[in-house]
């Protein structure tokens, strides 16, 4: 029981939660197939999720659609520009979703975490620097970096195989990656009224205190 | 020469090696794991499951196989040092008194040929080895004053819906005993790959026993078992196997070799040392090595309860709260069920509704919308001696045969699954479940707890190994894996098979 298929079962049960929420659900994925976003759209000038034509050709330029890091055999750290790059996603992530967090504790925990994954193997090293290299791009286009992280994350594109495409690479193996680093670590989570989180490194379990919220009486003891 | 000869590195070759290791300094031990080594979690294989979900032990399920339309293999067998413990969910519950006499109560199946009681000792012992959570005060079944090694973990909050309802039906429930070492966890909601290696593996366990016992403990990874070498017929002389470093063939012969590979492999090595003196298998006269095959039907209920202001959240990456209020000797011959309010159910995937862009406000409203609550069975399979293990052609890794599977399901147990899935039913809407939310299906059952294709028996001509695991006709061949089971009763094999590790050392060191 709890085998690999059956976790993966209860994590696909998470969308069953979306489904319960249906109307917001639903209306969200309308404003995606427009083309626009829910959480900044306000904010954003219109259009600034459309790609220009050749920033698109780069973006979905074909890498691979290999499960695993590219040239995961390469060994390396980031260097600081290529990690202030990065940062730049718990950054716009923390202000879009008014996290609130102490962001530099967090981005020097961020860089030592990025150095296990490019100083051992498979490597990200690869991946991370193409995702500079995207950002760089889209952020030469773009008047701010709210723009240019709105459209990295959720401009959508007709391609078949995006996954295998530079963009695709760099939003399933350094973007999506990063957000589902960032909110456990930094503790954005307790924004949101909880003690604990997956991923967060919260108290022993005979301390319910230390994962949760006030205390709940426990039911009488059966003898 | 060895004094003892392991072949298999899961939990019953590691138990078995630690006690006997621990009870006398003239064991020498050997282990042969046919999968590759394996260190226990590291940091960055932490980081890659937390932020890619990405499993370290994708690359070590079993090989490939045709699958069985009733009967599972992928998914549930790990072929690396720790076997599948590495994957576990740590669920370590001992099975109950009248389950050691299933054949005199009920007509099926077979019966034990030892009582709880005279394994009772040895399943509290088991306990301490595993590092088990649990409630020492519930006494069902009897624990004889022993105490489990870390008080049960609180059930939590996702918990109290099915508890209320569960008390509303008059159903009983309880702490569900696992192998979480309450000294290390630190809840981070990643058990799968526990950062500090709370969860029990055979892994983390035979570090240890390598660093303690350097001189007596030898362990030789990627080195598949053949054949069981023999001395004429009743004695064993030691194992082939082979050396996939070098390609070679070789022999390690030893005082004595416990089998310890799980039910099909284990059972499949007995039938691959067919010889002049044992032609169908060794222990296999009597014609019983492979039959009686044994699963967990299981069935998986689950639903959306509305409303949580609270937002009660899963709080512990491991199941806290079990019934066992269908496994008692009155559901004995219908076949019993275990059932637990399965994990997940957390409405706080802030990061997925980030990378969907949903809005923060979204995101809140989707927290306090409703709770996720499942309920997980494992329901009683009686044995038909038509559901069998048997040898297939080899593999893509060499040294390993594939597995044949014969398997149905019989009308007790179909009608069992009927009558439970109404039983899950009902406690799902006493929890306030919405009625259009519920879903409930069948899965079949798997190689995780597949058993008794090896079983115990007092006669050769009914089993294959006798009381103390020795297979029936060979004076130092042990079997000790969940094969030896004359029956799985509801609940999980694991602390059973470590229990009996525990008892097979005592055996062997008595002897020795």
């Amino acid at each position: 029981m709890q085998d690999k298929e059956s976790v993966q079962r209860m994590e696909d049960k998470e969308s069953l939660l979306r489904l319960a929420a249906a109307e917001v659900s639903l209306d969200r994925r309308r404003l995606l197939q427009m083309g626009m976003s829910a959480a900044v759209v306000a904010a954003l000038p219109a259009g600034c999720l459309t790609v220009p034509q050749d920033e698109s050709e780069q973006l979905l330029q074909r890498v691979s659609d290999s499960p695993r890091p590219l040239e995961g055999e390469r060994l390396g750290s980031l260097d600081d520009a290529q990690f202030e790059t990065l940062a730049g996603l718990p950054r716009f992530v923390d202000q879009g979703w008014a996290l609130q967090t102490d962001l530099d504790p967090y981005l020097e925990r961020l860089r030592s975490d990025l150095e296990h994954k490019t100083k051992y193997a498979p490597s990200y090293l690869t991946e991370y620097e193409h995702a500079v290299e995207l950002i760089h791009l889209v952020s030469g286009s773009r008047a701010t970096s709210q723009e240019a992280w709105s459209a990295l994350l959720f401009a959508e594109f007709e391609a078949a195989d995006l996954a295998a495409t530079k963009l695709g690479r760099a939003r399933r193996f350094v973007f999506d990656e990063l957000v589902t680093h960032q909110i456990p670590i930094s503790g954005a989570f307790k924004g949101f009224g909880l003690v604990n989180y997956r991923g967060y490194f919260g108290g022993p379990f005979a301390d319910p205190a230390s994962y949760r919220r006030g205390e709940t009486p426990q039911p009488a003891e059966e003898d | 020469m060895a004094s003892i000869l392991i072949v298999g590195s899961g939990v019953a070759g590691t138990i078995l090696a630690r006690q006997l290791l621990a009870s006398d300094e003239r064991h020498e031990v050997t282990i042969l794991e046919a999968g590759p080594g394996l260190e226990p979690t590291t940091y960055r294989r932490w980081l890659d499951y937390l932020m890619a979900g990405e499993s370290p032990y994708d690359g070590f399920w079993e090989p490939p196989r045709e699958e069985h339309e009733r009967f599972g293999l992928r998914g549930s067998r790990l072929f690396v040092k720790g076997g599948t413990t590495n994957h576990w969910g740590g669920w370590s519950l001992r099975f109950k008194p009248e389950d050691f006499e299933l054949h005199a109560r009920t007509g099926f199946g077979a019966d034990w040929p030892i009582t709880y009681d005279e394994l009772a000792p040895h399943y509290a012992l088991a306990e301490t080895l595993l590092g088990i959570e649990g409630d020492s005060d519930n006494d069902d079944p009897p624990r004889y004053g022993a105490r489990f090694p870390f008080e049960a973990a609180p059930y939590t909050l996702n918990d109290m819906p099915v508890i209320g309802a569960l008390d509303s039906l008059g159903m009983s429930y309880s702490h569900l005993p696992m192998a979480r070492n309450g000294s290390r966890c630190i809840t981070t909601g990643t058990c799968r790959v526990c950062p500090v290696n709370a969860r029990y593996t055979a892994t983390f366990d035979l570090v240890d026993l390598q660093r303690t016992y350097p001189e007596r403990l030898e362990l030789r990874t990627a080195a598949p078992a053949i054949t069981i070498a023999m001395d004429g017929k009743r004695a064993a002389r030691g194992v082939r196997f082979l050396d996939r470093a070098s390609g070679e063939t070789d022999l390690l012969e030893a005082e004595r070799v416990a089998i310890c590979c799980g039910t099909v492999e284990s059972t499949k090595l007995l039938l691959a040392s067919a010889n002049a003196d044992w032609t169908e298998g060794i222990g296999n006269d009597s014609g019983h090595v492979g039959r009686h095959l044994i699963g967990h039907p299981l069935i998986y209920v689950e639903g959306i309860r509305p409303g949580n202001p609270e937002r009660a959240a899963q709080e512990l990456d491991f199941i806290t709260l079990g019934s066992r209020h269908y496994d008692t000797p009155a559901h004995q011959r219908e076949g019993k069920m275990l059932f637990v309010r399965a994990g997940g159910g957390s409405l706080a995937a802030i990061e997925q509704g980030i990378l969907r862009n949903a809005s923060r406000a979204e995101i809140e409203r989707t927290m306090s919308s409703g709770i996720y609550l499942a309920l997980e069975a494992s329901v009683e399979q009686f044995e038909s001696p038509e559901n069998r293990v048997r040898l297939g052609g080899e593999t893509a890794q060499p040294g390993l045969r594939a597995t044949r599977l014969d398997f149905g399901v019989n009308a007790v147990t179909a009608a069992a699954l009927q009558t439970h899935r109404e039983n899950l039913l009902e406690v799902m809407r006493a929890a306030g479940c919405d009625a259009n939310s519920i879903r409930a299906e069948f899965i079949k059952p798997d190689g995780a707890h597949a058993t008794s294709t090896c079983r115990m028996s007092a006669s050769d001509s009914d089993g294959v190994v006798d009381r103390d695991l020795r297979v029936h006709g060979v004076e130092n061949l042990f079997v000790c894996s969940n094969a030896v089971f004359p029956n799985v009763t509801a609940v999980n094999p694991t602390l059973t098979v470590a229990a009996l590790a525990v008892r097979l050392a005592e055996t062997i060191s008595r002897a020795a």
